[in-house]
């Protein structure tokens, strides 16, 4: 086939197919729902919901909501060729440092002896292993989602979809765990994210290639 | 240097390609083709031989197809064109086991290379179509080489205009995963 015959073919292919966005809602609207009947039905709620509200508790669910949301605003430019990423994926790093701060202020008004207790909690492996679990659904739904846009960096595109769904996936479980510090979610929750967001890196180099 | 020829409009040739206009589209593709053939050339002519370079071309050409639909309309055409095309010919030439440099400014002072005249190399790339299953061959043999449109081949083949078109995205999807697999 001479390359003027090829475009002679692309040509009559005049539909386009679809955009990667309306897979991502789809694929979140599917897998998050299941997500949160399988956390309620295996874990269910935290005995006191009410404690949800102070601020510092508040934090553990609407700072992986936000993170996640915004981990999708970037998966979604990762896989748009000449799209500004950078700039929106050094925001990210406000993550981080809101945790930090967050560590910094329990360390400056509890006492030290009670830090270890806080630190290590009574459910480091549930959490573990219930956040990269609660995420597979979403990654697998995002990616597969991701696979219509063109990701030059696949891997980085993974990375950005796994950190959103390990996000929305800490978001679900923060609403059964009880270990309420900083130093707690700040360290497990996170490294739970970026388990899945190393999975998503993974699975993005393979399947996000094009 | 530069020797840009006459450039019609892309990014207005590219939206009238999205609202389904086929000979739009069809002007888009030959005025991008002479300049990624030009990037293409300009890298790999000594290793891989111009027909060589015109299957990393098409290859370039599929991948800018099958990915159009993340092209959005308010931007400009030309740094999508060019980011897309310079991943591919990175790709296409890593997939043959040379890594290049390709520095994306490279595709505005590229000379635009006119397709080869010779025609016996285009071989190969047969060898590809018939790698597709019949009707797809079919097909795309018939729209693309002897020029028919979809009405017409639908026609002859008995099929409905819609699944012509089902089963042509279906050949182009396929000739392209084809062509990675078979480097591989």
């Amino acid at each position: 086939m001479k390359t003027e015959d090829l475009i002679a073919a692309l040509a009559a292919d005049t539909r386009p197919g679809p955009a990667p966005w309306p897979g991502v809602v789809q694929a979140l609207m599917l897998s998050l729902p299941l997500s949160l009947v399988a956390m309620l039905a295996i874990l269910g709620l935290r005995a006191d919901p009410a404690a949800a509200l102070q601020p510092l508790v508040a934090l553990k669910t609407l700072l992986p909501l936000g993170l996640g949301a915004l981990a999708l605003a970037v998966a979604l430019r990762q896989v748009r060729p000449s799209a500004p990423v950078r700039a929106l994926a050094r925001l990210l790093w406000a993550g981080p440092v809101v945790l930090g701060l967050a560590a910094l202020w329990v360390l400056a008004t509890t006492p030290p002896a009670s830090w270890a207790m806080q630190f290590t909690g009574k459910g480091v492996l549930v959490c573990l292993v219930s956040i990269p679990s609660l995420a597979i659904l979403p990654l697998a739904g995002l990616l597969w989602a991701l696979r219509r846009g063109a990701a030059l960096d696949p891997a980085g595109a993974g990375f950005a979809a796994g950190l959103a769904a390990g996000a929305f996936a800490a978001a679900l479980y923060s609403a059964y765990c009880m270990e309420d510090s900083p130093l707690f979610y700040g360290t497990w929750y996170t490294l739970g994210v970026l388990t899945v967001a190393a999975l998503g890196a993974v699975l993005g180099r393979r399947v996000l290639r094009f | 240097m530069t020797n840009r020829p006459q450039q019609e409009d892309w990014d207005s040739l590219m939206h009238a390609a999205l609202d389904g206009d086929a000979p739009a589209y069809a002007r888009f593709l030959r005025a991008v083709t002479p300049v990624l053939r030009g990037v293409v050339l300009s890298r790999g002519r000594n290793e891989f031989g111009q027909a060589g370079c015109e299957d990393i071309l098409q290859e370039v050409l599929l991948a800018i197809h099958l990915k159009r639909q993340t092209w959005r309309r308010e931007d400009p055409i030309r740094p999508w064109l060019y980011a897309i095309a310079r991943h591919k010919v990175i790709d296409a030439f890593r997939a043959r086991g040379r890594h290049i440099a390709l520095p994306v400014e490279d595709f505005a002072e590229v000379l635009a290379a006119p397709p080869d005249e010779d025609p016996l190399e285009a071989r190969d790339r047969d060898k590809m179509l018939g790698l597709l299953d019949g009707r797809s061959a079919d097909i795309l043999r018939a729209i693309g080489v002897a020029g028919e449109s979809v009405a017409e081949t639908a026609a002859r083949l008995g099929m409905s205009d819609g699944a012509v078109r089902v089963a042509l995205h279906r050949g182009l999807k396929r000739l392209a995963e084809l062509r990675e697999r078979y480097l591989e």
